[in-house]
C-alpha cells in the first residue's frame, strides 16, 4: 500500500468502523437486556394479578356458600359454581404461564379438594334440606351444615388461601435467580463493549505511533535539517524511516539543493 | 530496535489466530449456531482488526534482528494469550477475567490445567476454540504462523531460531525453513492418525479430534469433566499412551525414522533413556499399586500406572484414575516425571529429559575429573561433543528451574493454598503438565484456588513454556544492545 493519505484514511476508517461496531454491539446488547428486564417485570406483575384473581374467586365463593348454608338462599347457587370455575380457570392460566410448576402443585391439590367438597354440598346437602318437610328436621339439618362449614369447608378454605399466598410469595422468591440471570446478561452486555474499547485504545496508540514515526518526526527532522542547511550551510541529511510523499518531499528538497548549488557555481 | 517491525509480525500472528477463531465460529454455526457463535465471531473480527492495522503502515522487512525476533516471539505469545480470552470473556459462564486468562495461558502453553468445574457445559464452538489454542501452542504460536503464512524470507529463520531452543535444534540436519515444515508434517500427521484411531476405538468424531489435538500438543485438555476416565476403555488408554509417548519424542527424529534416514529414533541416546524411564517407572508404579491393593488385578494397575506416568512425564496431564489416593512411592515417581518431562524438540514443556541426562553426565564427569585432575574428559550427548557453554547453560537452567519452583511454591502458599497443592501445582504449571496433587489433583481442577495463585501459576506456565530466560529477558530488554 502506498500514499500517505490512503494509509491515514484507512487507519481512521478502521477506528470509525470499530467505534460504530462497538456502538452497535452495546445497542443490541442493551436492547436485549432491556427486553429481558421488561419480560421479568411483566411476568412478575402477571403472577400477582393471577394470585389476586384467585383470592377474589375464593372469597366470592366463600360468601356465596355462607349465603347458601346460613340463609338457605338458592340464588347464590350459580354464583358459587361460577366462582369455583373462575378459580379453576385462573389456576389453569397460572399453570400454563409458570416456568416452575412445582409451586402450583399444592394449590391445585387444595382447589380440587375444595371443588369436590363444594360439588357434593351443592348436589346432596341442599337437596336433602329442601326435601325435609319437618321444621325440627330442617333445624337439625342446618346445624349439620353449619358443622360441615366450620369443620370441613373452612379448614379447606384456609388451606386454599394460604396456598394462594404461598404461590404469590414463591413467584417473588423466584425473582432472585432471574435477577442473577439478569446480572449475567448485564455482564455479557458490557464485556464486548469493553473489549472493543480496549482494542480501539490499542489501535489509537498504534496510529499515534505510526503517524509520529512516518509523518510528524520526518517533517520535524527535515525542517531542522533544512534550517541548518540554510543558516550554517550544513549538508541536508535526513535520517530515519521515510516513505510515500514524505520521501518524495525529501528527494525534491535534495534536487532543489543540487540545482541551487549548480546555479550558484555558474 | 524497530518497534514497527515487531508490530507488523505480531499482527501476522494475530491474523492467524483470527482465522482459527473464525473456524471455531464455523463449527459453532454448524452446531445449530450454539451460544459460542457470536462471541467467537466478534473476537475473530477484533483480533483480525488488531492484526491488520500495523500492516497498513509497515511494509515487509527482508531482515530482522535477533532482538526484534525475540520481541516478536514473546510479544506474540503474550498477545495471543490476551486475545484468546476474548471468546471466553464474551461468552461468560465460569469465565471471570482471571479465569479466562488462566484458561487461555493454560491452552497456549499446553499445560491443560483448567478452571472449569463443568467442561461439558461449554458449547461445541468454544470447546473447539479451547482445543485450537492448545494445538497452536503445541507447535509454538509463531512457528505455526510461519508455516501457514506466505513468504517471510529470511525472517523465518530468525524467528524460528528464537522460538526453538538450542537443544531442540541438535537433531535437525536441515535449514530452518525445512525444520518448520518437518514439524508441521509430523504434528498434523500424528494428530490425524491418533484421531482416526480414537474414533475407531469408540470415541465420537468431535471428541476423538479434540483429544488427539490435546494429546499431540501434550496438553491434557479434555471434553469431559472426568477426563479420559470417563470412557473407561483400555483401548482408548492404549492409543493415548502411544500418542503421548510419541509426541514427547524429538519431531526431527520421528521424521527421520519414518523417512528411513540414518539419524533416527533408534540411534538417539536421549530417546533410549526417555523410553526406558517411561517403561521402568510405569512398571514400578504398577507393582506399588498392586502391592497396596489399589486395583484388583496387576493388569489394571499396569494400565493406569502406565497411563498416568506417560501422561505426566510427557507433560500431557490426562487422567484415567485418581492418582491423589495412590501410595506415596507412586506419587513421588509421578512427581519425578512431572519435573523431568519429555525430550527437547517435542511439543512437551518443562525441564526436558535432555537436560537431565546432560546434568547427570556432568556430575559423573566431575567425579572423574576429581579422580584424574589432568584428564581431558568430554561430555557427549547423542554422539555429539557438548561445548562447555552448553553444559554451563544447562546447569544454569536447572538451577533457575528449581529456584522458580521454590518462588512459585512460596507465592502460592502465601496466597492461601496448602503446601502440597502449592508445590505440586507449581511444578505442574512450570512443567506445563497440568494436574498436580492435593487440591489440584488429576480429576480435579484449579477453580477453587485463590485469584492470586491463578495469576502466579499462569506466569509459571509462560515461564516454563518460554524456557525461563525467554520470558525473563523481556524484563531486561534495555540491556540488549
Amino acid at each position: 500500500m502506498t500514499g500517505l493519505r490512503k494509509r491515514v484514511n484507512i487507519g481512521f476508517l478502521s477506528i470509525v468502523c470499530l467505534l460504530f461496531f462497538s456502538g452497535m454491539v452495546s445497542y443490541v446488547e442493551l436492547n436485549r437486556l432491556s427486553r429481558d428486564t421488561g419480560d421479568i417485570l411483566k411476568a412478575n406483575t402477571h403472577n400477582i394479578e393471577l394470585a389476586k384473581e384467585m383470592l377474589d374467586a375464593a372469597h366470592e365463593q366463600n360468601i356465596a356458600l355462607i349465603h347458601l348454608a346460613v340463609f338457605g338462599d338458592r340464588s347464590y347457587d350459580s354464583l358459587c359454581r361460577k366462582s369455583m370455575n373462575r378459580l379453576q380457570n385462573t389456576l389453569s392460566q397460572a399453570r400454563k404461564d409458570a416456568l416452575d410448576k412445582s409451586f402450583l402443585d399444592s394449590l391445585a391439590f387444595v382447589t380440587t379438594e375444595l371443588q369436590i367438597l363444594t360439588d357434593n354440598y351443592l348436589s346432596n346437602g341442599i337437596a336433602r334440606r329442601d326435601s325435609l318437610s319437618n321444621n325440627a328436621d330442617k333445624i337439625r339439618q342446618d346445624s349439620i351444615i353449619s358443622q360441615w362449614y366450620d369443620k370441613d369447608y373452612l379448614h379447606l378454605y384456609t388451606h386454599l388461601t394460604s396456598a394462594i399466598k404461598n404461590y404469590m410469595t414463591s413467584t417473588q422468591s423466584s425473582l432472585a435467580p432471574r435477577a442473577e440471570q439478569m446480572k449475567k446478561n448485564a455482564y455479557r452486555a458490557v464485556t464486548p463493549v469493553l473489549i472493543s474499547l480496549m482494542v480501539m485504545i490499542a489501535i489509537v496508540l498504534m496510529l499515534y505511533y505510526f503517524m509520529s514515526l512516518y509523518c510528524v518526526n520526518p517533517i520535524i527532522r527535515m525542517n531542522r535539517e533544512l534550517g541548518n542547511h540554510l543558516t550554517f550551510h550544513l549538508p541536508f541529511n535526513v535520517k530515519g524511516d521515510l516513505k510515500d510523499e514524505v520521501l518524495e518531499l525529501k528527494e525534491k528538497i535534495d534536487m532543489l539543493i543540487v540545482m541551487a548549488k549548480k546555479n550558484g557555481s555558474k | 530496535m524497530k518497534l514497527n517491525v515487531v508490530f507488523r509480525y505480531v499482527g501476522v500472528v494475530m491474523l492467524f489466530l483470527a482465522a482459527f477463531m473464525l473456524l471455531s465460529a464455523g463449527i459453532s454455526y454448524l452446531n445449530n449456531m450454539d451460544s459460542a457463535f457470536y462471541p467467537l465471531l466478534l473476537s475473530s473480527l477484533l483480533t483480525a482488526l488488531l492484526g491488520v492495522f500495523p500492516m497498513i503502515f509497515v511494509e515487509r522487512h527482508e531482515q530482522i534482528s535477533n532482538k526484534e525476533g525475540f520481541c516478536i516471539v514473546v510479544g506474540s505469545w503474550v498477545l495471543a494469550c490476551v486475545v484468546s480470552t476474548f471468546p471466553y470473556l464474551i461468552w461468560g459462564g465460569e469465565f471471570t477475567l482471571i479465569n479466562a486468562w488462566f484458561e487461555s495461558v493454560s491452552g497456549y502453553t499446553t499445560t491443560g490445567a483448567s478452571i472449569l468445574t463443568d467442561i461439558e457445559a461449554l458449547p461445541t464452538g468454544l470447546q473447539f476454540w479451547r482445543f485450537s489454542t492448545t494445538w497452536i501452542g503445541g507447535m509454538g504460536v509463531v512457528m505455526f504462523a510461519l508455516v501457514v503464512l506466505p513468504s517471510m524470507g529470511r525472517n523465518k529463520m530468525t524467528l524460528s531460531n528464537v522460538e526453538l531452543s538450542a537443544l531442540a535444534k541438535d537433531n535437525y540436519r536441515y535449514r530452518s525453513q525445512v525444520i518448520v515444515q518437518i514439524l508441521l508434517v509430523v504434528y498434523v500427521g500424528l494428530t490425524f492418525i491418533s484421531a482416526l484411531a480414537l474414533h475407531l476405538a469408540g470415541m465420537p468424531w468431535f471428541d476423538a479430534l479434540c483429544h488427539s489435538m490435546s494429546a499431540c500438543a501434550t496438553s491434557g485438555f479434555s471434553t469431559k469433566n472426568a477426563s479420559i476416565a470417563f470412557y473407561d476403555s483400555p483401548m482408548i488408554d492404549f492409543i493415548l499412551i502411544i500418542t503421548m509417548g510419541v509426541a514427547g519424542m524429538h519431531f526431527g527424529l520421528i521424521y527421520a525414522t519414518v523417512t528411513g534416514k540414518h539419524n533416527n529414533l533408534f540411534r538417539s541416546e536421549v530417546t533410549r533413556w526417555y523410553t526406558g524411564t517411561l517403561l521402568v517407572c510405569s512398571l514400578l508404579i504398577a507393582l506399588n499399586l498392586y502391592a497396596n491393593d489399589i486395583f484388583s488385578s496387576f493388569w489394571t494397575s499396569l494400565r493406569h500406572a502406565t497411563f498416568q506416568f506417560f501422561s505426566l512425564m510427557t507433560t500431557t496431564g490426562f487422567a484415567s484414575a485418581d492418582s491423589n489416593v495412590w501410595p506415596s512411592f507412586s506419587i513421588i515417581l509421578l512427581m519425578f516425571g512431572t519435573i523431568v518431562c519429555a525430550c527437547a524438540g517435542s511439543t512437551s514443556g518443562g525441564m526436558k529429559f535432555n537436560r537431565l541426562l546432560l546434568g547427570v553426565k556432568t556430575i559423573l564427569v566431575q567425579i572423574k575429573r576429581q579422580q584424574h585432575p589432568n584428564a581431558i574428559i568430554r561430555i557427549k550427548l547423542d554422539g555429539i561433543i557438548q561445548d562447555n557453554d552448553v553444559v554451563f547453560g544447562v546447569m544454569i537452567f536447572i538451577v533457575s528451574y528449581m529456584l522458580s519452583i521454590l518462588a512459585g511454591t512460596a507465592l502460592c502458599a502465601f496466597s492461601g493454598m496448602d503446601l502440597l497443592s502449592s508445590f505440586s501445582g507449581t511444578i505442574a504449571c512450570i512443567g506445563n503438565v497440568g494436574p498436580g496433587f492435593g487440591q489440584v489433583y488429576s480429576l480435579g481442577n484449579y477453580a477453587e484456588i485463590p485469584a492470586m495463585a491463578k495469576g502466579v501459576l499462569s506466569f509459571m506456565m509462560l515461564l516454563g513454556r518460554l524456557e525461563i530466560f525467554g520470558l525473563i529477558q523481556l524484563f531486561f530488554i534495555k540491556w540488549w544492545r
